[in-house]
C-alpha cells in the first residue's frame, strides 16, 4: 500500500511515459487492464497539452497541419510540462523548441511565427488600462514632449525576422488567398501590442524599429528620432508618432515624473 | 443563489452572449481563464452586472501531498475577491506533483491518509478565500486497491471536516460508476444533502479499451437521457441546487445549450413545485 | 532649442492634430488575437484519451510525419525533411 507522496510520484513518472510497475499493482485491474486505465490519463495530460499549444500558436498549427503540431508539440510537453494550471502563460519555450527541432528545419520561418504566436499571446493577455492616449498629450508643449521617455506599453513588444512573417500570418488566416508567398521578399519587423478587445501587430520600417527600441530603452524622444533620422533620412516622425499614438502603443505618462 | 439552471461561459459563445444577454440562470467561468488581465475579463466584467457568476477552478489541485499552490491560489483569491461569485469550487483530484502541472483530474485513492491531505488543502483555501468553497466529485477512470473509503463516503466525511459544500457532477456520477462497476442509485446513498451546493450536467462519449466500453467525460455532446434520469433522483433526494450544463468539446450554438440548461431548470421547478405541496 | 529639437518638436505637434481614427493614422493594424482565444483550461477528458490503450502509446513518428498545411504556400521552405 504505497503512501500518497510515492502514489503521486509514481503517477507522474508514469504521465511522463515511464513504466511503473508500482503504480500499476496499486491500480485494479478488471475487464480493463490497470495499465490501459493509467494510460486514459497519460493520453489526456498529452492530448490536451498539445491542444493548448495549438491554441497558443495558431499561426505554426496552420502551417504545419495538425499531425506535424501534435508530433513537435508532444516532443515539447515530454520535455517541459507547465509550473502552474494556467494554460495561457504555458509555452514560452516553444518558440525554442520549435527552431530546435529537426523535423521542421525546412521551414526555417517557423520558429519566427511561434515567437510571434507568444507575443500576441502575452500581449492579449497583457492589461489594456496604462496606456497613453493621443488626448492625453493635448495639454503637453512639443518642447516639452522632445525630452520625454515613453516607453511602450504593458504587452507590447517588437519582433524582428529576417523573413516577411506578416504576409506568412496572413497567408494562414482562414479563408486567406491561395497566392504564394516568397521568402525572398526579406525581412520584417511588427510591433505586437494588445488592443481594446484583442492583440495584434503594425508593421515598422527599419527606422520606425530603431525609434520604437530607443524608447523602449529609456531613450528620450529627441534621442530615438535622432536615431532614426541617421538610420533613414526619410524617416516621417509625425506620421510614425501618429501611428503609434493611435494604436495605443505607449505606457501612460508618469504622473509625477519631473518636466510634466 | 435561488436554485436556478445556468451554462458554462466558455470564450467562443463570449461575444455572442455578451451582445444578446440571453436569458440563463448564472454563467460559471473556468477561473484559470481569467487570472491573467486579458479583453475576457474586461468583458467579464460587463457580464457580471447581468449575470450572477459561477467561478470553477481546475488547477487549486486540493489532493496534491505537497499542499496548495500559494501563488496560484493567491491568484485565485485575487479574482473571486473582484467578482465576488455566488460560487466557487473545485474538484475532488490532484494535478500537481513536484511543481509540474498535468493539466488532468488525477485520481486519488481514498484513504485516511488522502482525506487528511484534502481536508488540510480545502482548509487552507478556504482560509484564504475568507468563503467556503464547493468540491466536485471527479470522472474516474480507475480505482486504487488500497482505498479504505467509497468516493461518497470520503466525500461526506471531507465535508464534515473541513466545512466545504459538495458539488454533484451528475454525469461523473454515471461515468464513475460505468468505469468502476458501481450502481449510481447506491453511490448516492449516504449523502448529506444539506452540503450539497451545486449540480453539474455534461454529456460524455462511449470509447472502447481492451475491448471494454469505458465512458469518457469528453463535455462534447448533449447531456444524455441517463443522466438526466439519474439528475431526476438526484434532484428529487436531495432537493433544487443551482444546476449548470458544461460543454467544453465540439461547442455548439449558443440555443443548444441554454435549451440544456432550461431541460434542468425544468428539473429543478419540479422539485420546487412537489416540495411546496409537500408542505 | 537647437533646430534639430524644433524640427522635433514640430513633428510631434503635427502628429497630434492628426484627425484621430482616420485610417492613417490607426495604421492598418491586423486583428490577430481576439476574446474567442481566451479559454485554454476546461474540466473535461479529451475524446481520444484512450485511444491505443489496449497498444502501445500511439505517438506519432516524427521524422516521417511532414509539415501539411498553408506552409505550402510559402515558397522558398522545403515541404520535405532534407
Amino acid at each position: 500500500m504505497p503512501g500518497l507522496r510515492d502514489l503521486q510520484t509514481a503517477f507522474a513518472a508514469h504521465l511522463g511515459g515511464e513504466d511503473r510497475a508500482d503504480l500499476v499493482d496499486a491500480v485494479i485491474g478488471d475487464g480493463i487492464a490497470a495499465a490501459s486505465r493509467l494510460r486514459v490519463h497519460r493520453h489526456h495530460v498529452r492530448r490536451s497539452l498539445e491542444g493548448a499549444l495549438a491554441s497558443t500558436f495558431p499561426t505554426v498549427h496552420a502551417l504545419v497541419g495538425e499531425d506535424f503540431f501534435r508530433g513537435m508539440a508532444q516532443a515539447f510537453t515530454l520535455r517541459e510540462l507547465p509550473r502552474q494550471p494556467v494554460l495561457a502563460e504555458y509555452g514560452e519555450g516553444f518558440p525554442a523548441h520549435v527552431a530546435d527541432y529537426g523535423p521542421a528545419a525546412s521551414l526555417p520561418y517557423l520558429a519566427d511565427m511561434a515567437r510571434l504566436d507568444w507575443a500576441l499571446n502575452l500581449a492579449f493577455h497583457a492589461p489594456g488600462a496604462g496606456r497613453l492616449r493621443a488626448e492625453d498629450l493635448a495639454g503637453v508643449a512639443p518642447d516639452r514632449l522632445v525630452g520625454s521617455r515613453l516607453p511602450l506599453a504593458a504587452g507590447a513588444t517588437v519582433i524582428q525576422s529576417p523573413y516577411p512573417i506578416d504576409r506568412i500570418w496572413r497567408a494562414t488566416r482562414p479563408g486567406a488567398l491561395p497566392e504564394p508567398v516568397s521568402l525572398e521578399e526579406g525581412p520584417s519587423a511588427l510591433l505586437v501590442l494588445r488592443r481594446a478587445d484583442d492583440a495584434g501587430f503594425l508593421a515598422l520600417s527599419p527606422a520606425e524599429v530603431s525609434f520604437v527600441l530607443a524608447l523602449d530603452g529609456e531613450a528620450r524622444v529627441e534621442e530615438a528620432a535622432v536615431a532614426a533620422f541617421s538610420l533613414d533620412q526619410r524617416f516621417d516622425l509625425s506620421a510614425t508618432f501618429a501611428r503609434l499614438v493611435a494604436a495605443e502603443a505607449f505606457a501612460a505618462l508618469q504622473q509625477k515624473s519631473p518636466g510634466w | 443563489m435561488l436554485p436556478a439552471a445556468g451554462i458554462g461561459l466558455r470564450s467562443p459563445h463570449f461575444a455572442e452572449i455578451a451582445r444578446d444577454r440571453p436569458a440563463t440562470g448564472f454563467l460559471e467561468i473556468h477561473a484559470e481563464n481569467y487570472l491573467g488581465a486579458s479583453p475576457a475579463r474586461d468583458g467579464l466584467d460587463e457580464l457580471r452586472r447581468d449575470y450572477a457568476i459561477s467561478v470553477h477552478a481546475v488547477g487549486l489541485s486540493l489532493g496534491s501531498v505537497d499542499g496548495v499552490d500559494e501563488r496560484h491560489l493567491d491568484r485565485v483569491a485575487a479574482l473571486v475577491e473582484h467578482l465576488q461569485p455566488a460560487l466557487v469550487s473545485d474538484h475532488l483530484a490532484w494535478s500537481v506533483a513536484g511543481g509540474r502541472y498535468f493539466n488532468d483530474l488525477l485520481p486519488l485513492p481514498y484513504t485516511q491518509e488522502a482525506l487528511e491531505v484534502v481536508v488540510r488543502n480545502v482548509d487552507r483555501v478556504q482560509e484564504r478565500l475568507g468563503r467556503q468553497i464547493l468540491v466536485e466529485n471527479p470522472s474516474c477512470y480507475l480505482a486504487f486497491a488500497h482505498s479504505t473509503l467509497s468516493e461518497p463516503e470520503f466525500l461526506a466525511e471531507l465535508a464534515r471536516r473541513s466545512g466545504c459544500g459538495l458539488l454533484l457532477d451528475v454525469n461523473n456520477i454515471v461515468v464513475t460508476a460505468h468505469n468502476l462497476g458501481l450502481d449510481p442509485i447506491d453511490w448516492l446513498r449516504g449523502l448529506p444533502a444539506p452540503v450539497i451546493g451545486e449540480y453539474h450536467l455534461a454529456g460524455h462519449t462511449v470509447n472502447d479499451a481492451d475491448g471494454e466500453p469505458i465512458l469518457i467525460d469528453d463535455h462534447g455532446s448533449r447531456v444524455g437521457e441517463g443522466v438526466w434520469t439519474l439528475f431526476g433522483e438526484v434532484v428529487r433526494r436531495f432537493g433544487a441546487k443551482p444546476a449548470l450544463v458544461e460543454w467544453d468539446t465540439d461547442l455548439p450554438a449558443v440555443d443548444v445549450l441554454l435549451a440544456e440548461a432550461d431541460r434542468a431548470r425544468d428539473c429543478l421547478n419540479a422539485q420546487e413545485g412537489a416540495d411546496a405541496r409537500a408542505a | 532649442m537647437n533646430n534639430t529639437r524644433i524640427a522635433i518638436a514640430s513633428a510631434l505637434a503635427a502628429a497630434l492634430v492628426l484627425p484621430a481614427g482616420t485610417s492613417q493614422a490607426q495604421g492598418n493594424m491586423e486583428k490577430c488575437y481576439g476574446i474567442a482565444k481566451a479559454g485554454k483550461n476546461d474540466c473535461q477528458t479529451a475524446k481520444s484519451s484512450c485511444a491505443g490503450t489496449s497498444k502501445k502509446d500511439a505517438q506519432p513518428d516524427a521524422w516521417v510525419s511532414v509539415p501539411k498545411g498553408a506552409c505550402e504556400k510559402i515558397i522558398g521552405g522545403k515541404l520535405t525533411p532534407s
